[in-house]
């Protein structure tokens, strides 16, 4: 009996010690990024957030935290100085800062998601930490519902009849995505296919030479929000023949900060594509 | 005089053609001469035709702005964007980018940016009425300095735009959207280049020493002025469409005269067409490699010369 | 034009900073003279061979070249007329000689003229004077310092001036070169009237062929005159602060400073 009893403690003592599960009532959250920021508050956590980066914008609750730096230069003194219980920050640029932090022993949960999908899977996993697994549940209900009807959608629609796309990150370079990065996924799933599906890499240079090639329907700026588009493009050199400036195709009208960050409004900007895809 | 400088600039003439029509007929999309023009591919053609111009004058003119400011600075590791006008170019695009200013206007930011940098640069080495090589210099590195301090605090305070927007700048890209901008810069090029050319016995004079140059009769302090301003216009324009293209206007010219000599009657030229020539390489190279990616074409310009340089500089030193 | 004044200072003062390095020089220089000047470190030698060359503007007083103001005179025209031997010639070494003494025809060049034929036989006809012709085509970093000094020389020849200032041509020379590129300039002060005017350090090199000597002194002229006047032991004494010997060339019996050491007894006088 004593043996039994020694070994449940010793399993609850580990499970305690080693599972990455935290107090939910007396957690410390910092946020270094937009994307994780808007995830935190729509899994309900607000006061628990003790830091954001000055990027992070929405809510508008979001302004009312204080500040701990930028995305690359977050301020590792002031995040320490919260005692944070966990950190959530994205990949790429982030990456020396994340292993910074690791060495100060700090508790750091990257979400870096290539797909929708695997969005969906960073939000379960961000609500599993923080004791919100059942809101983050609903959430990501929530979104793949609404996923689904955009499917359900597109997929009466036969891939060859599938308008052809281009997301323009920067004009010159001439910068986009690729296969491997959110933005592609959202794409496909609205229903379009992405012009530069051979890119090779997440983010890239691409040919313009390639771009007059593939001739793509619809183009997509993720700057430059609601100023004159067309201007910009209709003096391009060698441009004007492309379907989308031929047909006035090109839009700057959705919030780069729905479509650029891996939270849950990316679904708003999913249907906004879709919308725009397949004007309904 | 000096054995086979004719031959040996005829053969540069050669490759500096042929370079013109592999820049042409290469490119991410590949087609034969004969699929290229085609009315349906005219956009293409078009679009090579810009990119492999732009690539000449950048090449070009990059080498000859290093030739010349070797000269002028007496010094072998002086180069176009030494005397700060790249940054100050860097800067005015960067708070055109923060201002949300049409994209259209980004070059002429820029412009502005480098006639800001040359006007400091001016006033801090002057002394007196005179110019100074040594002090022309020191003003470059501090103003250098400081826009891209400057530019390094804008963009860490306002965010991906800011930075993407100077990208073009930081890498370089020879992409041509705007053929009327293309236009203006080559205009300001070869007028430079042709005046540059001009004084290549000025050149050959002040590069064996001030003192020595006066001795020969050349008015050096009207020199001076006029090579500064006019090495710092053409580098400027040049930042303004195509950003920052390092290697070429360093190595180029000590290239060159190990080809043709230090005479810069012949080794003017002899730059121009080897930094064309390596420009449209490096061009093909960077549309072709990872095609559709393309490679920065600062990327390509450092990784690609700096091993034939060192192999001509190893060749050299056997030689003597 | 021999024996007329070509160059002439009136109390001309000048520098580079605040203070003063050149301090009311009058001097007068004929044409076919053989002029050597002379003077400790310091003194001024090579700031007044700057402001004569007109590489530094002097501050005040008059400078008359040629019958005209020397400001008035374009420096172009100036140097086709006068030409300078330096000391610094690393500027020269990626150049062949030849290309090295076609450098002297720069003042005679239209900007967007090449060296003619004619231009050409100048250079090399420089050369064969200096003794270089042999190795005109070999660059100047692989030619030995008097070789290199030889072919400095055929560029100050080649702008076929009327008037030659050297700045120690000589200091880095052995004593066989030192009597060549003198025996030189004697043969074409001799021949073809060439003015000449050299800052020297060696002191005996100046008497034996200099015809006349200012020794500078502080930024102003000590002395000038004839070797036999201006070398007296009183008066390298009182400008070099050394005792010295003064005897005759038993060859050219031109006056002969010889050093005394320290220590010797005769010091103690």
């Amino acid at each position: 009996m004593k043996r039994i009893l020694c070994l449940s403690a010793l399993i609850v003592f580990a499970a305690a010690v080693f599972t990455p599960k935290l107090d939910a009532k007396a957690m410390r959250i910092v946020s270094l990024a937009p994307s994780t920021t808007e995830i935190l508050f729509a899994l309900g956590l607000d006061e628990e957030i003790v830091g954001v980066s000055q990027f992070c914008d929405y809510p508008s609750k979001a302004l009312l935290k204080s500040r701990v730096g930028t995305m690359s230069e977050p301020n590792i003194e002031l995040i320490s100085a919260l005692k944070p219980d966990i950190v959530f920050c994205t990949g790429l640029e982030q990456a020396p800062v994340v292993a910074k932090m690791k060495r100060l022993n700090m508790n750091v949960f990257v979400s870096d998601p290539a797909s929708i999908a695997e969005l969906l899977g960073s939000i379960r996993q961000m609500g599993d930490i923080t004791g919100r697994g059942k809101e983050a549940a609903a959430l990501t209900e929530r979104m793949l519902d609404e996923i689904e009807s955009v499917q359900a959608d597109v997929r009466l629609v036969p891939y060859t009849k599938r308008p052809k796309v281009f997301f323009e990150i920067w004009h010159n370079p001439l910068m986009t995505v690729g296969p491997g990065s959110i933005i592609d996924d959202l794409i496909t799933i609205a229903g379009g296919i992405n012009i530069a599906h051979d890119l090779g890499s997440q983010y890239g240079n691409f040919s313009p030479e390639e771009l007059i090639r593939r001739n793509p329907d619809y183009i997509f700026m993720g700057y430059m929000y609601k100023t004159r588009a067309t201007p910009l493009f209709e003096n391009r050199m060698g441009w004007k023949d492309v379907s989308a400036v031929r047909n006035n195709r090109i839009y700057n009208d959705i919030d780069p900060d729905i479509l650029l960050r891996p939270g849950p409004r990316i679904i708003e900007a999913l249907k906004e594509v879709h919308a725009r895809l397949y004007e309904r | 005089m000096r054995g086979g400088i004719a031959r040996k600039t005829i053969l540069l003439i050669t490759l500096f053609v042929l370079a013109i029509i592999w820049g042409v007929l290469s490119g991410s999309v590949s087609m034969t001469a004969g699929e290229l023009v085609r009315a349906e591919n005219r956009q293409i053609l078009n679009l090579r035709l810009a990119r492999t111009f732009l690539a000449i004058l950048a090449g070009g003119g990059l080498a000859v702005l290093g030739a010349t400011l070797q000269a002028l600075l007496r010094n072998p590791l002086a180069e176009p964007y030494l005397l700060g006008t790249s940054n100050g170019a860097g800067l005015g695009a960067v708070i055109a980018v923060i201002l949300g200013l049409s994209s259209v206007l980004l070059p002429v930011a820029a412009f502005i940016g480098t006639l800001v940098s040359i006007v400091l640069v001016y006033f801090i080495s002057k002394h007196g009425n005179k110019l100074s090589a040594h002090s022309l210099i020191l003003a470059g590195v501090i103003v250098s300095i400081a826009f891209s301090g400057l530019m390094i605090f804008l963009i860490s305070i306002c965010g991906d735009e800011a930075f993407n927007g100077v990208l073009w700048w930081l890498w370089g890209s020879l992409q041509v959207y705007d053929f009327r901008l293309l236009l203006i810069v080559s205009v300001i090029v070869f007028a430079g280049v042709g005046v540059i050319f001009i004084f290549s016995q000025d050149l050959n004079a002040i590069s064996l020493g001030e003192e020595e140059a006066i001795h020969l009769g050349i008015n050096t302090e009207f020199l001076k002025v006029l090579l500064f301003l006019i090495t710092s216009l053409v580098t400027g324009s040049l930042v303004c469409i195509c950003g920052i293209i390092g290697f070429v206007g360093l190595v180029i010219p000590h290239m060159a005269r190990i080809v043709v000599g230090p005479n810069h009657r012949s080794l003017l030229p002899a730059s121009w067409l080897a930094g064309a020539v390596f420009m449209i390489f490096c061009d093909v190279l960077s549309r072709t490699l990872f095609s559709p990616m393309e490679i920065p074409i600062g990327v390509m310009t450092a990784v690609t010369g700096a091993p034939v340089f060192i192999a001509l500089l190893k060749r050299r030193e056997r030689v003597s | 034009m021999n024996g007329l004044p070509i160059f002439k200072m009136v109390d001309v003062n000048g520098g580079y900073l605040k203070t003063p390095v050149i301090k009311g020089i009058s001097l007068e220089i004929n044409s076919g003279d053989f002029v050597g000047i002379i003077g400790p470190n310091g003194s001024g030698k090579s700031t007044l061979l700057r402001i004569m060359s007109r590489v530094l503007d002097p501050w005040s007083g008059s400078i008359v070249f040629d019958g005209c103001r020397i400001d008035s005179i374009s420096i172009k025209g100036f140097c086709r007329k006068v030409a300078f031997v330096s000391q610094d010639i690393s500027g020269y070494l990626p150049f062949t000689a030849l290309e090295a003494a076609l450098m002297g025809r720069i003042p005679h060049l239209r900007r967007l003229n090449t060296e003619t034929k004619k231009d050409i036989a100048i250079a090399e006809g420089a050369l064969h004077l200096t003794g270089a012709l042999e190795f005109k085509d070999k660059r100047m970093d692989e030619l030995s310092a008097g070789e290199q000094q030889r072919v400095i020389i055929a560029k100050a020849l080649a702008q076929q001036p009327a008037l030659l200032f050297l700045d120690e041509p000589t200091s880095h020379l052995d004593i066989g070169h030192q009597i060549q590129v003198m025996d030189l300039l004697k043969k074409l002060n001799g021949r073809s009237g060439l003015t000449i005017v050299m800052v020297l350090h060696d002191l005996n090199l100046a008497s034996e062929y200099c015809r006349n000597i200012i020794l500078l002194n502080e930024g102003k002229v000590f002395k000038e005159g004839k070797p036999e006047d201006v070398l007296t032991y009183q008066n390298i004494e009182s400008v070099y602060n050394t005792v010295v010997v003064v005897r005759n060339n038993p060859i050219s019996s031109k006056p002969y400073v010889m050093a005394v050491p320290g220590d010797s007894t005769c010091r103690n006088k």
